[in-house]
């Protein structure tokens, strides 16, 4: 019998309440704070509310760039992006595959894993990590934050810089 | 033909499962002479992952066709625009669905592109609820966290004195392109907050540049992921990785500050 791929660890029951920790903790901080010294705390809790505003716009555009991107992309897109192509085609592949791969990093460990193992080479696999740095459903959100133009040559030299880390990394990354 | 079933026992005798992602066994079965290959199903760790490192199994095994009963509309259309032919609705043996599918006996229309107006627009339906959902549970682990961003940053407006933080922020672009560089380094998790610390910072006086520096690295340098990045790529690898990122972002931050300005 094969073995599986990849090496699993038993499954894990994740809390549905567990990643509201952190913010109920900055909640009992506030609470805390609002006994000791009320008018700071609420100057603070006044400074949350205009960031809370200022975010619901640009959250709005992600929330509907990332819906496109899942509507027409999907992770069969990233498998074949990252398995296909030589020369500069697999390098342009990979950096696609990395640049539509959504999601925390952490879920594609195991799929990049097992396409280690199977030899893809350490550029293709810097390559995508580095280009998960240019995010393109949060670009209009970056926009209205800091502008087109700065946005623009933020994301060029994400791309840019993903270049040179994966380079790099082919060249001195490797175990001997 | 490479045939790819899903299978809750190791034999052609066992029941074909209804999805890729969760099934205990793939068996690659060789439609010719029923010859087959058993391989481990995907672990359940990998949650959602599961079904994408399924499909990588048996592709990697050769299989074109893929026996199974359900696959996602998003998955399955774009395995048949490559060559793979994907049938769902499949139950019973895995013996009598490989059996059946050589004998033409599912309606293969149903499951390829040539499909009847109201199939489409059902399937065009499942797509969207599919990608609203998959956006929607995004956006859920996403927001618990951002919601804490969001509240501190209130707290460091309200209790951070400004001289405290520019103490870090001297000033000089390199020495601030650093601390930036190295404050992005060490916190993690969806760019989004890094923009609103970011204008957060920026409103409280720190530069551009330090600012840059910050969502740089953000997104490229990964020192609490370092652990399981090395438990994948090596530790040569992943130290080359996250140093070289750390170092780039240096200068690519000033370059970045100089080209565009700063913000508009």
């Amino acid at each position: 019998m094969t073995k599986s791929i990849i090496d699993g660890k038993p499954p894990q029951k994740r809390s549905r309440l567990r990643p509201w920790i952190f913010p109920a903790c900055v909640a009992g901080i506030y609470l805390i704070l609002l006994v000791i010294t009320p008018d700071r705390a609420w100057v603070g809790l006044q400074a949350a509310w205009r960031v809370l505003i200022q975010a619901a716009l640009p959250l709005l555009l992600a929330f509907g760039m990332m819906f496109l991107l899942n509507m027409f992309i999907t992770p069969v897109h990233v498998s074949n992006f990252l398995g296909n192509g030589v020369g500069v085609r697999s390098v342009f592949f990979s950096a696609a595959a990395g640049i539509i791969s959504m999601g925390p990093i952490f879920a594609w460990y195991p799929f990049l894993k097992s396409l280690r193992k199977k030899g893809a080479s350490d550029f293709h696999l810097a390559n995508f990590l580095s280009h998960r740095a240019v995010k393109p459903a949060l670009l209009p959100m970056m926009i209205l934050y800091f502008g087109w133009r700065f946005s623009l040559i933020f994301t060029i030299f994400c791309i840019l810089s993903a270049l040179v880390t994966a380079t790099v990394v082919s060249l001195l990354g490797r175990q001997r | 033909m490479k045939i790819a079933v899903p299978a809750d026992g190791p034999s052609l005798e066992a029941r074909v499962q209804v999805k890729l992602g969760t099934t205990p066994y793939l068996l690659v079965v060789d439609s010719d002479d029923l010859s087959f290959e058993v391989l481990d199903g995907p672990p359940p760790s990998l949650g959602s992952g599961a079904g994408v490192q399924a499909l990588s199994i048996v592709l990697g095994k050769g299989a074109n066709v893929i026996l199974v009963g359900y696959i996602s509309p998003n998955i399955s259309n774009p395995l048949q625009k490559n060559g793979i032919e994907v049938v769902t609705s499949v139950f019973g043996s895995v013996r009598e669905a490989v059996m059946k599918y050589k004998c033409g006996g599912f309606d293969l229309a149903e499951n390829s592109g040539r499909k009847s107006g109201s199939k489409l627009s059902a399937q065009q339906s499942s797509r969207w609820a599919e990608a609203l959902r998959k956006t929607a549970k995004q956006y859920s682990t996403l927001i618990p966290v951002l919601t804490g961003v969001i509240l501190l940053t209130g707290l460091f407006k309200a209790f951070m004195p400004k001289e405290l933080l520019l103490t870090m922020f001297s000033g000089s672009i390199i020495q601030d392109t650093f601390a930036g560089a190295f404050i992005g380094s060490l916190l993690s998790g969806n760019p989004i907050n890094s923009y609103v610390i970011g204008e957060t910072f920026l409103e409280m006086g720190v530069d551009f540049f330090g600012v840059t520096a910050m969502m740089l690295t953000w997104v490229t340098v990964w020192l609490v992921q370092m652990p399981v990045e090395i438990s994948v790529f090596g530790t040569r690898f992943t130290l080359v990785r996250n140093v070289v990122a750390f170092l780039v972002a240096i200068p690519a931050s000033i370059l970045i500050v100089w080209l565009s300005g700063g913000a508009s």
